[in-house]
């Protein structure tokens, strides 16, 4: 009887211990597995899996508008995104590990993906496929061209098809809640004083929300690489656009250092003020990024800067959920700068192109030519409608002269999360068009849509559009249009790596402002606190950095 | 004359020497294979030129991590929340396992145990978010301190570097006692009832028969478990540390993991993070070496 049992253990402990070893074996094959269960009438369904180094939520396996699609184009993409780590964190582990996932975003990662080999040419494909070759124009194409003469990447985004129809502002600014501008009777902000008051006037005489929990005036982010909420506004205060990472002087054609300008050490101070006067969250130091999209998701946050992308989606869906909206909590930007009376240029207009990063195919797809035709497919007016309006009927209507539209109730269910999650597959980080459908008439996105925008508008942010005198967020920010040829900066100091003296100046740079600002806004002795800080920032030898953007500038001009 | 290594009692055992070869077969594999890849310290590792064809740097990147204030530093960090950690789960562990063991009550004992362990199998991300929470500005700390007045407004801990530490050392108590004690409680229940029972006689208290008896019977697993864990100070870890880690604490958050996370990984620098691994091996071999030597000079028990 023992010698059964045993037996029985012995066999029990194997089968386990190998089903392990299978699954891993399965995970490794990847792609085109599991077919078996996805087919339909029409065939075998290929499955190829997706990589982003970017938060995002993943989609359910069952969700209907990617089987439709799946259906028309054989192909089904399993997407995965970052979570907990940052972009360079995940990248250096998916090469340090050696398998990589069909397709791949890196981020700021893909120089080192292409150093690591892990990349498939792009050339024949872009030749084969005629809506991938539409996507950019030749000369754009050749900026992606890499040092041994072939293309590896595409970037997704910012690319506009016909006329233009942009109505978000999608980057930074000095964020603030319409409520406070109608309780002011909408003023005129263009400073950093004046919107600091402001703030401070309302949190004064509205120091909690209808339901009693406190509002709190302004946060800052600062958790991990999300620090540019404290860390570069200089550059934008000071009228410069987004270059990210320097100042461009147009006029020198220099690069310059915002973090040691006049306008930094002013704008700190200001913080510094407003910190010690208990306007600013005092926790804003140490709260992760996930507690901060909480605190703006329960309204309370009056104002903050951070980029759009950063918070909207989230949060906006909260508001509309929670009807807080309809209390006047949604953001609108000011381009605000130091001084009154100074030009902005926060939102810059127009096809920026990063060609620093992108899509790409890795050498471990199997079957890379179904990938590229599934690009190519995604691409195409039908599918990228089922992606962004989704089923004709269900999330959107066609009205007598073919213009999209969509109910209150369509946009209430397209805002839900569980429905996003079963319903919606955006294939948001593959190439995707702004501007106008091939249709001539209807917006490439939903959001673009000009009487969608409209409608979908809470009243609030209506009455204050009107009483500002603007029909679109971009009008609100007020910024000129003088970005020059070299921008943005940004694009290359993201592919800095320590391997040049400049790229290690760089890391060390950040993690002396990560350490230092915030001791510098909570400073007692502002002065004596700057003081220190600029002398550890001097050892991290900025002039490292600053030479090899140089030579990116003048090789961006020069181009 | 009489070797243990003849041909008859290699026949007798072999049933023995098949199980030890596929564990020497294993160790090999796994644990001294590998070290072979430590020539990627010495090179400008890419992995498009493998570990055969990257260019040779000889000891570049061991210049860069010695120079670096930042790593001395981190080292720093790494050294004083490692024997922090060690200092205090040590003593934590044996004076739970010796209170556990002082519980007559049966009834309370078993479960009070398996209670102590469940936090063992949490994970870290669990607990440091439960802490991260528990210690903010409107956690429960703060709440309980400003209402019995102890001090007049909230304190955010995780803003202060003095806190960091025994926060981080807490955490590691917190999880792990229980199950560190596990062994130091077997170890109890092993020593002869007939010396408490003659302890008694001779008219020893409770806390004598503790000093006397207890604690010299678990002296050698005390040490063994001691030389084995010294090695380990330089793996303070990492998780707690990244978790909880803010810029305002980072000169005393950062460990030497997080440094080859930022330095090595996300630069892809596969080569500046073998360098550091080498150098925490290095260090810890060093440690347990003259760890085993005092423990034999002072005590019996060694580690070999």
């Amino acid at each position: 009887m023992k010698k059964i049992i045993a037996l029985l253990t012995v066999v029990s402990l194997t089968a386990s211990m190998l089903m392990g070893c299978a699954k891993s074996a399965e995970n490794k094959g990847g792609s085109t597995d599991a077919t078996e269960t996805e087919t339909e009438a029409t065939g075998e369904i290929k499955e190829f899996t997706a990589f982003f180094a970017v938060p995002g939520s993943e989609i359910n396996d069952d969700n209907e508008i990617q089987q439709m699609i799946a259906e028309k184009t054989g192909v089904k993409v399993k997407e995965t995104w970052l979570a907990g780590q940052t972009a360079d964190e995940a990248v250096g582990t998916i090469i340090a590990g050696g398998e990589y996932p069909d397709f791949i975003n890196g981020g700021d990662g893909m120089q080192a993906l292409y150093d690591a080999g892990a990349l498939v040419a792009w050339d024949e494909y872009i030749e084969k496929y005629p809506n991938i070759k539409e996507f950019y124009s030749d000369a754009d194409w050749e900026e992606f061209r890499q040092e041994d003469g072939h293309i590896y990447w595409m970037n997704p985004f910012d690319q506009v098809y016909g006329e233009s129809k942009t109505t978000t502002h999608s980057g930074e600014a000095f964020w603030i809640q319409v409520r406070v501008l109608e309780w002011a009777k909408y003023p005129k902000i263009e400073s950093l004083d004046e919107y600091f008051d402001l703030l401070r006037d309302y949190a004064a005489a509205n120091p909690t929300m209808a339901d009693g929990t406190e509002n709190i005036p302004y946060t800052i982010l600062c958790d991990d690489w999300r620090y540019f909420c404290l860390e570069n506004p200089p550059l934008f205060l000071a009228g410069n656009p987004n270059d990210g990472s320097v100042i461009v002087n147009p006029e020198t054609l220099k690069v310059e250092d915002y973090n040691t300008t006049d306008v930094a050490k002013r704008y700190f101070e200001k913080l510094n003020i407003e910190y010690k006067a208990g306007l600013v969250d005092p926790t804003s130091f140490t709260q992760t990024y996930d507690e901060y999209i909480a605190k703006l998701s329960t309204g309370r946050v009056l104002g903050m800067v951070d980029q759009w992308w950063n918070f909207a989606y989230t949060v906006n869906d909260v508001f509309k959920q929670q009807g807080l909206d309809n209390q006047g909590c949604n953001y609108v930007p000011l381009g605000i700068t130091i001084d009154k009376g100074m030009e902005n240029q926060w939102y810059t207009p127009g096809a920026q192109l990063n060609p620093s990063s992108g899509i790409a195919v890795t050498t471990s797809c199997e079957d890379p030519d179904a990938a590229f035709k599934f690009i190519n497919d995604v691409l195409s007016q039908e599918i990228h409608d089922l992606r962004f309006w989704g089923v004709e009927g269900v999330d959107y209507a066609v009205d007598e002269d073919g213009m999209y539209y969509r109910t209150e109730d369509m946009r209430m269910t397209v805002a839900d999360t569980s429905y996003k999650a079963s319903h919606l597959s955006t294939y948001s980080y593959f190439p995707l068009w702004y501007g106008t459908s091939r249709d001539g008439k209807n917006a490439m996105q939903p959001a673009e849509q000009p009487v969608e925008f409209l409608d979908s508008l809470n009243d609030n942010v209506v009455k204050c559009f009107e009483a500002y005198g603007v029909t679109t967020y971009p009008d609100m920010i007020g910024s000129v249009d003088k970005a020059g040829v070299w921008y943005p900066m940004w694009s290359y100091s993201n592919t800095l790596t320590t391997d040049t003296p400049g790229g290690v100046a760089w890391t060390k740079m950040g993690e002396i402002k990560h350490e230092w600002l915030p001791q510098v806004v909570m400073a007692d002795d502002f002065d004596k606190k700057w003081s220190e800080y600029m002398d550890v920032y001097s050892t991290a030898k900025p002039e490292d950095f600053l030479a090899e953007m140089q030579t990116e500038l003048d090789r961006r001009i020069s181009k | 004359m009489d070797s243990k290594y003849n041909i008859k009692e290699i026949k007798r055992q072999y049933v023995l020497l098949i199980w030890s070869a596929i564990f020497v077969v294993y160790g090999f594999v796994f644990y001294y294979l590998p070290l072979g890849g430590w020539i990627m310290a010495f090179q400008n590792y890419k992995p498009k030129t493998g570990l055969l064809h990257s260019k040779f740097i000889g000891l570049d990147k061991f210049k860069f991590l010695f120079e670096d204030d930042t790593f001395i530093r981190v080292v720093r960090n790494t050294l004083a929340m490692g024997v922090l950690n060690l200092v205090t789960s040590f003593v934590m562990a044996i004076v739970f396992a010796i209170l556990l063991n002082e519980v007559r009550n049966k009834f309370f004992k078993k479960p009070i145990q398996t209670i102590s362990y469940l936090p063992h199998f949490l994970s870290m991300i669990i607990v440091t978010g439960i802490l991260h929470d528990a210690l903010s500005a409107n956690g429960i700390v703060n709440e309980i301190l400003v209402n019995l007045n102890f001090i007049a407004r909230p304190i955010d801990f995780f803003a202060h570097k003095e806190f960091f530490w025994p926060i981080v050392a807490f955490t590691n108590l917190w999880k792990e006692t229980g199950w560190n004690a596990i062994i130091y409680l077997a170890a109890i229940s092993a020593i002869d009832p007939t010396l408490y029972e003659a302890a008694s006689i001779d008219g020893a208290g409770r806390w004598q028969k503790i000093k006397h008896i207890t604690l010299p019977g678990i002296k050698a697993t005390i040490i063994i478990l001691l030389l084995m864990n010294v090695g380990n100070v330089l793996n303070a870890g990492f998780e707690i540390q990244y978790l909880l880690g803010n810029g305002l604490v980072k000169g005393v958050a950062d460990t030497i993991d997080i440094y080859v996370l930022k330095w090595g990984v996300s630069q892809s620098d596969f080569s500046l993070g073998t360098a550091a691994g080498m150098f925490k091996s290095v260090v810890s071999i060093t440690l347990i070496v003259i760890a085993n030597v005092i423990a034999r000079r002072t005590s019996e028990e060694r580690l070999y």
